[in-house]
């Protein structure tokens, strides 16, 4: 928020890394706490909500490949793969355990990251481009296994029904209930990012990413941190995975694919690589911009283009206007919309005295 | 089976995998002359080759003969890849490997998008005066389109051999490939040879766009020829003109046999994975493809 | 400029706070149609979609169901499962009563929402071939023949082919290796069992552009009496091509209903090419439609001259027979409730005591029978062959192997 750190005095090395470097982000982040948590559900009607909920079950997944792409500079076009494997892992255990969700929800995490870390492995050897290819690769070959793996997939069709999550015997079925639900773990997975980038394993990820020569020089463990990276990342894909499975009430690895992959590519770059507000703000673009788009190509289209028009040309138009503006933004602000916030605050910190 | 009737089979197998392989390799000719040049990323070459086949198409279907259509669409590609380079690359010159990633993702996007409102979603044709019957090479036989599409193959990857080797701008762009920096210090201007990298790429991607449209039909699908590229590139090196056709040999008669062979055994499907299993084996053992060039850095 | 901007920002922001449009006036049903117009499934979502509207246009110029105004609501999610969430959602909220999906996965993420929102939907064609049974999945309408019952119509068809006998011979399946693509399959082993012919598939992979070595095996090691394809996107055309140059009879092929459209036939190289071809088909073939004409007279009258989306008859009759059996629900529903509002339980027995449809159908949709225990209506099939340049009806509606398919589809769902 526009704020001035003007009267703060850092005084200590633990105070410049705190989590709240000020105590207006306390206030700020309070706030936004209670909007979520208290007044959105309240006010918004369900539709919204589902839309919150989208963007949230994609805010888990983004801050995973984000710490991966953006903190780690590994590149990653597999994370979709990942997602499958914690929904499929999450789905058996619900289905032939019974196990609740707190229980198939980290397991699930957990069987993404010990893949995660398999797929990790070439990373030693490769990095940017081929990297990409070798997890694109992965993606294809995880999504072949369980296509073809019926004791995961459970069946011809490949997908395995759960029931809905309950808590304290309340079942968890319509939007604004799930809402709750999904809004708990995009927090909880914002507050383990933010923790985690500015522990010692945080500020190995970055080293390794600005230059890794250099961090195996000071002590870093190049093999073990950039396979943490993939580890981490890769739970946070399986948690999303879970999330998903649980809000659509059914795993199924079709909503899994590789496009899915290269959306969440999209909203970590779009945001902006290595911040998590730009990790948020693009997950929020790339999953309500469409929807977006077409409201405002049905509310003034109507009057160019009649009803039946006007459906193919709001699909059209929601494609297009999506690629430009992705383009848009890359070719103006390359470091995505967290920089773009940056340069706003930037800008409103000294105003109006600028100079 | 006896061997006698076994090997017409392999033979059969290994036939279709080297044509269909050529086919593979001149779609990823264009990717690799962008990656060659710019170390840029081109995850449209698959709607690059669609709208060549648009193109040409539409042209097709206003009556126009059909080398005004083919000539109009070399014409068009080469226009729009020198226009994309202009507007869209050349601001994300020097920015992570992902931007250009995502702009090419964002451009794909606009030219699924466009299709249907504008020249409709429609399958279109590009006949192509060829022969009827198949071309028969002892058991085996080979689809006139293909033949077209080896000869159009080899042809590209004798003339951009010789452009890289012999013509005084190839020798540049090598030099670009090389090291941007010293090729600058040397008055190269390498703005002008990425553009010319990306037109090269417009170029090979309108004759692929016309070719594999002829066989496949021109729509949207024609797109998904695109997700091929990725193992044959590897395999040969994301840098090398050679290795995009012997990786395209490679993968046609990898997937040939395995559908071939590993099909019947395990109840199907190994063909898209083998190619993608030997891509990753290769990436560990060899991970700058048969060609390649080594940039690797030792930890 | 910037005033329309600022109007721009005030609507989307009325927007946000009203909670959306105006509610479902009463005289009016609304329907929430999903589509894929710009995913990998366009060539099917601009034809079949824009038949849908077509003929609510039309129904509604004729002056209604029972009295109700028909509202389409149509949204693209780009075959993409998110969007697919949203649309949903979407439809609710603009008073949505009913739904069509388009797309499995998309079909499949909200099987569960379909039964708590109580929101009756159509899969004709798509929908997970379970759901025919509608004691399991009760607001899930497949209202067409699903993927085990076209199975059925096409083993059926290969044996009146092979002279009435299957036994000893030899059947190749050839399918796309997806979810989709394997449904069949535990049909066809029965059927197998039952006929005694033996079967060997064939896996076409995604995108399955390319597929010369699957057809060699076929064609010079396996050498099947018959060919059943089920294929989706561009692997029918490329099939049909390279089995035509490895000299395999047509004839002794049949696609399932996403192998046979115009779009195929063309893409193999035209109806010429394509000679022979068989296609089941769910829906009636060509333009020779009451409703076809009525509907092409109805833009005349507007002044509109019919757009692309004609050219594709089996794609487009397809949407206009979806648009028939919803009109037919909606009007069981209004006439069992004798006024008020309608909802999707109405709705929802309104399908299930579907017997007729609109007459201007005519041949164009089978003798459909709904009933609480068959969302399917019967699972019946017509086959069209390629001939002389053109579809041709070879046979009538029928049904293959009912008792099989449905003992199948009651023996899938006691199992979960």
């Amino acid at each position: 928020m526009f704020h001035r750190e003007a009267g703060n005095f850092k005084t200590s090395y633990a105070a410049d890394m705190a989590l709240f470097p000020l105590p207006i982000t306390k206030y700020t982040a309070g706030f936004l706490l209670v909007l979520f948590f208290l007044i959105v559900p309240q006010m918004m009607h369900e539709y919204y909500l589902s839309i919150f909920n989208l963007i949230f079950i994609a805010i888990v997944g983004a801050l995973g490949l984000n710490i991966l792409v953006g903190y780690t500079g590994q590149i990653s076009i597999g994370h979709a793969a990942f997602m499958s494997v914690g929904a499929y892992t999450a789905a058996n255990l619900a289905t032939r355990l019974d196990l609740p969700f707190w229980v198939t929800l980290p397991a699930g995490g957990l069987m993404a990251a010990a893949i995660g870390m398999i797929v990790g492995i070439p990373s030693l050897r490769i990095k940017g481009t081929y990297l990409a290819i070798a997890t694109l690769a992965s993606q294809l070959i995880i999504e072949w296994i369980i296509n073809h793996t019926p004791a995961i997939s459970g069946g011809a069709s490949a997908s395995l029904e759960v029931a809905r999550p309950t808590l304290f015997g309340l079942e968890l079925s319509s939007q604004g209930e799930l809402y709750y639900f999904t809004l708990t773990f995009a927090v909880l997975a914002i507050i383990a990012t933010m923790n985690l980038v500015r522990s010692r394993v945080g500020r190995a990820f970055v080293a390794i990413r600005d230059q890794d020569i250099a961090a195996e020089i000071i002590g870093i463990n190049i093999f073990k941190y950039k396979l943490l990276a993939f580890a981490i990342s890769s739970f946070y894909a399986g948690v999303c995975g879970v999330l998903y499975t649980y809000y659509f009430g059914i795993a199924n690895y079709e909503a899994f694919q590789i496009g899915v992959s290269i959306d969440y590519l999209a909203m970590i770059i779009i945001g902006g690589l290595g911040s998590i507000l730009g990790t948020v703000l693009g997950a929020v673009f790339v999953t309500a911009l469409p929807t977006f788009i077409r409201l405002m190509v049905e509310t003034f289209g109507g009057y160019i283009w009649d009803t039946a028009q006007l459906s193919a040309v709001a699909a059209s138009m929601r494609l297009v206007i999506f690629g430009a503006l992705i383009i848009f933004f890359l070719v103006v602000e390359p470091e995505g919309l967290a920089r773009l916030w940056r340069n706003i605050r930037n800008y409103f910190r000294t105003w109006p005295f600028s100079y | 089976m006896t061997l006698s009737e076994e090997l017409p089979f392999i033979f059969s197998l290994i036939v279709s995998g080297l044509s269909i392989g050529m086919m593979y390799a001149l779609i990823a000719l264009g990717f690799v002359l962008v990656y060659k040049a710019t170390d840029a990323i081109n995850f449209a070459q698959g709607e690059f080759v669609m709208l060549a086949g648009f193109v040409a198409a539409t042209i097709l279907a206003a009556k126009a003969p059909l080398w005004v259509a083919i000539l109009l669409a070399i014409v068009a590609m080469i226009v729009f890849s020198f226009a994309l380079e202009r507007i869209v690359l050349r601001p994300l010159l020097g920015r992570p490997v992902v931007a250009v990633i995502m702009a090419t993702i964002g451009l794909a996007a606009i030219l699924r998008g466009l299709p249907p409102i504008t020249i409709g979603a429609q399958t279109k044709l590009i006949p192509l005066p060829l022969p009827e019957d198949s071309i028969n090479i002892w058991t085996a036989s080979v689809p006139p389109i293909q033949a077209l599409g080896v000869v159009v193959t080899i042809l590209c990857l004798l003339g951009f051999s010789w452009f890289f080797t012999k013509s005084r701008m190839g020798v540049a762009m090598r030099a670009v490939a090389d090291n941007q920096q010293v090729a600058m210090a040397m008055g190269i201007n390498v703005e002008r040879y990425f553009a010319i990298a990306w037109a090269m790429a417009g170029l090979v991607s309108a004759l692929g766009g016309i070719i594999w449209g002829s066989m496949l039909g021109v729509d949207t699908q024609l797109a998904l020829v695109g997700l091929k590229v990725f193992p044959v590139v590897i395999l040969g090196g994301l840098d090398s003109i050679i290795g995009s056709v012997v990786g395209g040999l490679i993968v046609g008669v990898v997937e040939s046999l395995a559908a071939g062979y590993l099909d019947p055994i395990v109840g199907g499907g190994t063909k898209d994975f083998a190619p993608y299993v030997l891509m990753i084996i290769t990436l560990m053992f060899k991970p700058y493809g048969m060609f390649g060039k080594r940039k690797i850095e030792r930890i | 400029m910037k005033a329309k901007r600022l109007s721009g920002l005030g609507v989307a922001a009325a927007f946000l706070l009203s909670g959306g449009a105006a509610l479902a006036q009463d005289k009016e049903i609304v329907i929430g149609a999903q589509c894929d117009r710009t995913g990998p499934t366009q060539i099917v979502g601009t034809v079949l979609c824009p038949a849908y509207h077509h003929y609510m246009n039309l129904v509604n110029k004729r002056g209604g169901v029972e009295g109700y105004k028909i509202k389409v609501i149509e949204i693209d999610h780009e075959y993409k499962v998110p969007p697919a969430i949203e649309a949903h959602e979407r439809f609710k909220k603009e008073g949505a009563v009913m739904t069509s999906a388009f797309g499995t996965p998309q079909l499949i993420a909200l099987l569960k929402k379909f039964d708590e929102d109580k929101m009756p939907v159509t899969s004709p064609g798509i929908g997970s071939s379970a759901a025919a049974d509608g004691k399991k999945y009760n607001y899930v309408f497949p209202i067409a023949a699903t993927y085990w019952s076209q199975t059925g119509g096409a083993v059926k068809y290969a044996k009146d082919r092979l002279g009435g006998n299957l036994k000893g011979k030899k059947i190749a399946y050839m399918f796309f290796d997806n979810p989709a693509g394997r449904e069949p399959l535990p049909v066809l082993e029965e059927l197998a069992k039952l006929e005694g012919f033996t079967m060997r598939t064939f896996s076409i992979p995604s995108p399955g552009i390319e597929m010369a070595a699957q057809v060699l095996d076929i064609t010079s090691r396996f050498r099947p009496d018959f060919i059943i394809a089920h294929l989706f996107g561009r692997a029918p055309s490329v099939a049909i091509k390279e089995l035509k140059g490895k000299g395999f009879p047509l004839t002794k092929m049949v696609g399932l209903v996403w192998a046979g459209a115009e779009a195929d036939i063309i893409a193999a190289g035209g109806f010429g090419a394509a000679e022979g071809y068989n296609t089941l088909q769910y829906a009636g073939v060509g333009a020779d439609f009451k409703v076809i004409k009525e509907i092409k007279d109805m833009l005349k009258a507007e002044g509109k001259t019919p757009g692309k989306e004609f050219e594709s008859t089996v794609t487009f009759n397809r949407g206009v027979y979806q648009g028939a059996v919803h009109v037919a629900a909606i009007a069981n529903a209004i006439k069992a409730k004798k006024g008020g509002k309608i909802t999707g339980e109405d709705l929802r027995k309104g399908f299930e005591s579907i017997t007729t449809l609109d007459p201007s159908l005519d041949g164009l949709a089978p003798p459909l029978k709904m009933s609480a225990a068959d969302h399917e209506g019967g699972g019946w099939v017509q086959i069209w062959t390629i001939k002389g340049g053109k579809f041709v009806k070879t046979t009538d509606w029928f049904q293959g192997y009912r008792d099989v398919v449905k003992a199948h589809v009651e023996k899938e769902n006691a199992k979960k």
